[in-house]
Protein backbone atom coordinates (compact mmCIF):
# COMPACT_ATOMS: atom_id res chain seq x y z
CA UNK A 1 0.00 0.00 0.00
CA UNK A 2 1.33 3.49 -0.72
CA UNK A 3 1.14 6.22 1.81
CA UNK A 4 -0.94 7.99 -0.83
CA UNK A 5 -3.40 5.26 -0.49
CA UNK A 6 -4.09 5.77 2.95
CA UNK A 7 -7.69 7.79 2.49
CA UNK A 8 -8.71 5.26 0.18
CA UNK A 9 -8.17 2.42 2.57
CA UNK A 10 -11.10 0.56 2.92
CA UNK A 11 -9.58 -1.35 5.89
CA UNK A 12 -9.09 1.65 7.95
CA UNK A 13 -12.93 3.16 6.95
CA UNK A 14 -14.17 -0.05 7.79
CA UNK A 15 -12.76 -0.58 10.93
CA UNK A 16 -13.43 3.13 11.70
CA UNK A 17 -17.02 2.47 11.08
CA UNK A 18 -17.33 -0.23 13.10
CA UNK A 19 -16.28 1.48 15.84
CA UNK A 20 -18.06 4.34 15.15
CA UNK A 21 -21.38 2.15 15.54
CA UNK A 22 -20.42 0.37 18.50
CA UNK A 23 -19.70 3.42 19.94
CA UNK A 24 -23.56 4.24 21.81
CA UNK A 25 -22.29 0.93 23.73
CA UNK A 26 -19.79 2.67 25.62
CA UNK A 27 -20.62 6.04 25.50
CA UNK A 28 -24.31 6.18 26.10
CA UNK A 29 -25.81 2.80 27.40
CA UNK A 30 -22.89 1.70 29.69
CA UNK A 31 -21.90 5.15 31.06
CA UNK A 32 -25.89 5.28 32.45
CA UNK A 33 -25.76 2.49 33.43
CA UNK A 34 -22.19 3.17 36.00
CA UNK A 35 -24.32 6.88 36.13
CA UNK A 36 -21.17 8.24 34.57
CA UNK A 37 -19.67 12.00 35.17
CA UNK A 38 -16.78 13.79 34.34
CA UNK A 39 -14.24 12.87 36.92
CA UNK A 40 -12.93 16.45 36.77
CA UNK A 41 -16.40 18.07 36.55
CA UNK A 42 -16.54 16.30 39.47
CA UNK A 43 -14.00 17.57 41.63
CA UNK A 44 -14.66 20.92 40.00
CA UNK A 45 -18.34 21.03 41.68
CA UNK A 46 -16.86 19.55 45.10
CA UNK A 47 -14.74 22.87 44.32
CA UNK A 48 -17.65 25.14 44.40
CA UNK A 49 -17.71 25.65 40.46
CA UNK A 50 -21.10 25.87 38.85
CA UNK A 51 -21.03 24.02 35.51
CA UNK A 52 -22.16 26.47 32.58
CA UNK A 53 -21.39 24.61 30.02
CA UNK A 54 -24.73 24.05 28.50
CA UNK A 55 -25.40 27.44 29.15
CA UNK A 56 -23.05 28.88 26.93
CA UNK A 57 -23.31 26.05 24.34
CA UNK A 58 -22.55 27.25 21.00
CA UNK A 59 -22.79 24.13 19.05
CA UNK A 60 -26.40 21.89 18.40
CA UNK A 61 -24.30 19.09 18.59
CA UNK A 62 -23.17 19.42 22.48
CA UNK A 63 -22.02 16.58 24.10
CA UNK A 64 -22.10 14.08 20.91
CA UNK A 65 -26.16 14.72 20.60
CA UNK A 66 -28.45 15.43 17.35
CA UNK A 67 -31.44 17.33 17.95
CA UNK A 68 -34.61 15.14 17.22
CA UNK A 69 -32.45 11.86 17.66
CA UNK A 70 -32.38 9.40 20.26
CA UNK A 71 -28.92 9.61 22.02
CA UNK A 72 -27.82 6.42 20.98
CA UNK A 73 -28.58 7.06 17.79
CA UNK A 74 -27.70 11.05 17.66
CA UNK A 75 -23.98 9.87 19.33
CA UNK A 76 -23.74 7.44 16.26
CA UNK A 77 -24.77 10.35 13.86
CA UNK A 78 -22.27 13.24 15.87
CA UNK A 79 -19.21 11.09 15.32
CA UNK A 80 -20.05 10.52 11.74
CA UNK A 81 -20.42 14.31 11.18
CA UNK A 82 -16.81 14.58 13.41
CA UNK A 83 -15.26 12.15 10.92
CA UNK A 84 -16.93 13.99 7.87
CA UNK A 85 -15.34 17.40 9.06
CA UNK A 86 -11.79 16.00 9.86
CA UNK A 87 -11.88 14.35 6.39
CA UNK A 88 -13.23 17.26 4.56
CA UNK A 89 -10.08 19.11 6.18
CA UNK A 90 -7.74 16.49 5.38
CA UNK A 91 -8.74 16.32 1.75
CA UNK A 92 -8.49 19.99 1.56
CA UNK A 93 -5.09 19.88 3.18
CA UNK A 94 -3.95 17.45 0.42
CA UNK A 95 -4.95 19.41 -2.74
CA UNK A 96 -3.11 22.32 -1.19
CA UNK A 97 -0.07 20.81 -0.78
CA UNK A 98 -0.25 18.63 -4.40
CA UNK A 99 -1.13 21.99 -5.50
CA UNK A 100 1.96 23.46 -4.05
CA UNK A 101 4.09 20.53 -5.36
CA UNK A 102 2.73 21.36 -8.78
CA UNK A 103 3.68 24.84 -8.34
CA UNK A 104 6.96 24.35 -7.24
CA UNK A 105 7.48 21.89 -10.20
CA UNK A 106 6.25 24.17 -12.51
CA UNK A 107 8.77 27.29 -11.41
CA UNK A 108 11.93 24.70 -11.61
CA UNK A 109 10.76 23.88 -14.83
CA UNK A 110 11.36 27.63 -16.10
CA UNK B 1 20.16 18.93 14.79
CA UNK B 2 17.84 16.17 15.93
CA UNK B 3 15.17 18.91 16.00
CA UNK B 4 15.34 19.05 12.06
CA UNK B 5 16.30 16.19 11.36
CA UNK B 6 13.03 15.19 13.21
CA UNK B 7 10.66 17.79 10.64
CA UNK B 8 8.93 15.56 8.08
CA UNK B 9 8.39 17.12 4.49
CA UNK B 10 4.47 17.83 4.24
CA UNK B 11 3.95 16.12 1.53
CA UNK B 12 0.19 14.56 0.53
CA UNK B 13 1.18 10.86 1.28
CA UNK B 14 1.95 12.23 4.70
CA UNK B 15 -1.81 14.33 5.40
CA UNK B 16 -3.57 11.29 3.42
CA UNK B 17 -2.32 9.24 6.98
CA UNK B 18 -2.78 11.86 9.16
CA UNK B 19 -6.16 12.21 7.72
CA UNK B 20 -6.93 8.46 8.36
CA UNK B 21 -5.30 8.47 12.02
CA UNK B 22 -7.02 11.89 13.09
CA UNK B 23 -10.46 9.78 12.45
CA UNK B 24 -9.53 6.46 14.02
CA UNK B 25 -8.12 8.44 16.87
CA UNK B 26 -11.11 10.14 17.23
CA UNK B 27 -13.57 7.54 17.13
CA UNK B 28 -11.63 5.74 19.46
CA UNK B 29 -12.10 8.18 22.17
CA UNK B 30 -15.85 8.06 21.93
CA UNK B 31 -15.61 4.56 23.04
CA UNK B 32 -15.24 5.16 26.98
CA UNK B 33 -14.98 1.93 28.71
CA UNK B 34 -17.21 2.73 32.23
CA UNK B 35 -15.77 1.92 35.20
CA UNK B 36 -17.48 1.16 38.71
CA UNK B 37 -18.12 4.34 40.36
CA UNK B 38 -18.93 6.55 37.50
CA UNK B 39 -15.80 7.50 35.88
CA UNK B 40 -14.68 6.07 32.79
CA UNK B 41 -11.41 5.99 30.60
CA UNK B 42 -10.77 6.06 26.80
CA UNK B 43 -7.52 5.45 24.90
CA UNK B 44 -6.29 9.14 23.86
CA UNK B 45 -4.03 8.22 20.99
CA UNK B 46 -0.97 11.26 21.47
CA UNK B 47 1.62 8.87 21.51
CA UNK B 48 0.26 6.66 18.59
CA UNK B 49 0.59 9.46 16.36
CA UNK B 50 4.12 10.57 17.31
CA UNK B 51 5.29 7.36 16.88
CA UNK B 52 3.46 7.14 13.31
CA UNK B 53 3.71 10.02 12.63
CA UNK B 54 6.28 11.85 14.45
CA UNK B 55 6.28 14.86 16.71
CA UNK B 56 5.14 17.38 13.95
CA UNK B 57 2.47 16.17 12.00
CA UNK B 58 1.62 14.10 15.28
CA UNK B 59 0.91 17.54 16.60
CA UNK B 60 -0.93 18.82 13.91
CA UNK B 61 -3.23 14.84 14.02
CA UNK B 62 -3.88 15.51 17.87
CA UNK B 63 -4.62 19.28 17.74
CA UNK B 64 -7.58 18.59 14.25
CA UNK B 65 -9.01 16.43 17.06
CA UNK B 66 -9.24 17.97 19.53
CA UNK B 67 -10.61 21.48 17.79
CA UNK B 68 -13.14 19.41 16.43
CA UNK B 69 -14.55 18.26 19.63
CA UNK B 70 -14.08 21.53 21.06
CA UNK B 71 -15.90 23.46 18.65
CA UNK B 72 -18.63 20.63 17.51
CA UNK B 73 -19.36 18.97 20.30
CA UNK B 74 -18.49 21.63 23.24
CA UNK B 75 -16.25 18.43 24.11
CA UNK B 76 -13.33 19.61 27.02
CA UNK B 77 -14.22 23.79 26.56
CA UNK B 78 -13.14 26.65 24.50
CA UNK B 79 -11.06 28.18 27.38
CA UNK B 80 -9.27 24.84 28.10
CA UNK B 81 -8.31 23.93 24.89
CA UNK B 82 -5.02 25.43 25.13
CA UNK B 83 -4.33 23.54 28.28
CA UNK B 84 -5.23 20.08 25.99
CA UNK B 85 -3.04 20.70 23.18
CA UNK B 86 -0.42 21.00 25.22
CA UNK B 87 -1.09 17.73 27.22
CA UNK B 88 -2.37 15.52 24.50
CA UNK B 89 -1.19 17.50 21.57
CA UNK B 90 2.30 18.61 22.48
CA UNK B 91 3.73 16.60 25.70
CA UNK B 92 1.56 13.30 25.11
CA UNK B 93 2.95 13.07 21.01
CA UNK B 94 6.50 14.19 21.97
CA UNK B 95 7.17 11.71 24.65
CA UNK B 96 5.30 8.60 22.90
CA UNK B 97 7.75 9.56 19.69
CA UNK B 98 10.58 10.02 21.78
CA UNK B 99 10.79 6.80 23.89
CA UNK B 100 9.53 4.83 21.31
CA UNK B 101 12.50 6.12 19.02
CA UNK B 102 15.33 6.01 21.98
CA UNK B 103 14.56 2.29 22.73
CA UNK B 104 14.53 1.00 19.20
CA UNK B 105 17.85 2.79 18.30
CA UNK B 106 19.14 1.69 21.25
CA UNK B 107 18.30 -1.61 21.72
CA UNK B 108 17.81 -2.34 17.78
CA UNK B 109 15.00 -3.52 15.52
CA UNK B 110 13.25 -6.80 17.53
CA UNK B 111 9.80 -6.96 17.85
CA UNK B 112 10.61 -7.22 22.04
CA UNK B 113 11.79 -3.64 21.62
CA UNK B 114 9.53 -2.26 19.61
CA UNK B 115 6.71 -3.42 22.03
CA UNK B 116 8.98 -2.12 25.13
CA UNK B 117 9.40 1.53 23.08
CA UNK B 118 5.46 1.37 22.06
CA UNK B 119 4.35 0.23 25.68
CA UNK B 120 6.58 2.99 27.61
CA UNK B 121 6.22 5.54 25.34
CA UNK B 122 2.19 5.74 25.54
CA UNK B 123 2.34 4.83 29.10
CA UNK B 124 5.08 7.72 29.64
CA UNK B 125 3.04 10.04 27.85
CA UNK B 126 0.04 9.32 29.32
CA UNK B 127 1.26 9.57 32.86
CA UNK B 128 3.27 13.08 31.85
CA UNK B 129 0.16 14.50 30.35
CA UNK B 130 -2.17 13.96 33.74
CA UNK B 131 1.42 15.44 35.61
CA UNK B 132 0.61 18.73 33.14
CA UNK B 133 -3.08 18.27 33.87
CA UNK B 134 -2.72 17.97 37.57
CA UNK B 135 -0.14 21.25 37.69
CA UNK B 136 -2.72 22.77 35.76
CA UNK B 137 -5.40 22.45 37.52
CA UNK B 138 -3.34 22.84 40.71
CA UNK B 139 -2.22 26.37 40.35
CA UNK B 140 -5.14 27.40 38.69
CA UNK B 141 -6.71 30.24 40.87
CA UNK B 142 -10.39 28.58 39.77
CA UNK B 143 -9.40 25.11 41.17
CA UNK B 144 -10.06 24.83 44.57
CA UNK B 145 -7.58 21.92 45.14
CA UNK B 146 -3.91 23.08 45.97
CA UNK B 147 -1.09 21.25 43.45
CA UNK B 148 -0.48 18.87 46.44
CA UNK B 149 -3.70 17.11 45.84
CA UNK B 150 -4.02 17.03 42.04
CA UNK B 151 -0.82 16.47 40.99
CA UNK B 152 -1.16 12.75 42.96
CA UNK B 153 -4.26 12.19 41.75
CA UNK B 154 -3.98 12.61 38.27
CA UNK B 155 -0.86 10.96 37.86
CA UNK B 156 -1.71 8.23 39.91
CA UNK B 157 -4.83 7.49 37.84
CA UNK B 158 -2.97 8.05 34.54
CA UNK B 159 -0.34 5.60 35.37
CA UNK B 160 -3.23 2.91 35.85
CA UNK B 161 -4.56 4.19 32.82
CA UNK B 162 -1.85 4.09 31.09
CA UNK B 163 -1.20 0.69 31.02
CA UNK B 164 -5.07 -0.36 28.81
CA UNK B 165 -2.88 3.01 26.45
CA UNK B 166 -0.35 1.23 26.17
CA UNK B 167 -1.52 -2.16 25.68
CA UNK B 168 -3.36 -0.86 22.64
CA UNK B 169 -0.87 1.17 20.99
CA UNK B 170 1.39 -1.52 21.15
CA UNK B 171 -1.20 -3.72 19.32
CA UNK B 172 -1.89 -0.92 16.69
CA UNK B 173 2.32 -0.38 16.41
CA UNK B 174 2.89 -4.25 15.57
CA UNK B 175 -0.31 -4.94 13.54
CA UNK B 176 0.86 -1.88 10.87
CA UNK B 177 4.55 -3.17 11.03
CA UNK B 178 3.60 -6.61 10.06
CA UNK B 179 0.90 -5.19 7.35
CA UNK B 180 2.39 -2.18 5.79
CA UNK B 181 5.28 -2.26 3.20
CA UNK B 182 8.58 -0.39 4.24
CA UNK B 183 8.28 3.52 2.86
CA UNK B 184 4.79 3.33 4.03
CA UNK B 185 5.21 5.65 6.64
CA UNK B 186 6.88 8.73 7.00
CA UNK B 187 10.58 8.76 7.82
CA UNK B 188 11.78 9.71 11.69
CA UNK B 189 8.21 7.42 12.81
CA UNK B 190 7.91 3.55 12.68
CA UNK B 191 9.01 3.92 8.93
CA UNK B 192 12.22 4.27 9.14
CA UNK B 193 12.49 1.08 11.91
CA UNK B 194 14.46 -1.21 8.89
CA UNK B 195 12.71 -4.89 8.45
Amino acid sequence: MRASNFIKSKRAWIAIALMLIVSPVFGIILADMVGYHEPLDLAAEAAGLRDVSEEISWTPFFDYSVPGLPDELGYVVAGALGVAVIVVTGYVAMKIVEERKGCDACLKAR
Amino acid sequence: MLWKKSRQPLTAENVSLLTVLSAAIFVAQMLNWPLPGGTSLHFVGGALAGMLLGPFLGFASMTLVLVVQCLLFHDGGITTLGANILNMAVIDVLVGYAMFKLIVDLTGNKRSSRVAGAFLGAWLGIVLAGLACGLEIGLSPSFGFPVGVTVPVMVGWHALLGIIEGVITVLVIEHLYLRLPLGALPSTSLGVVKR
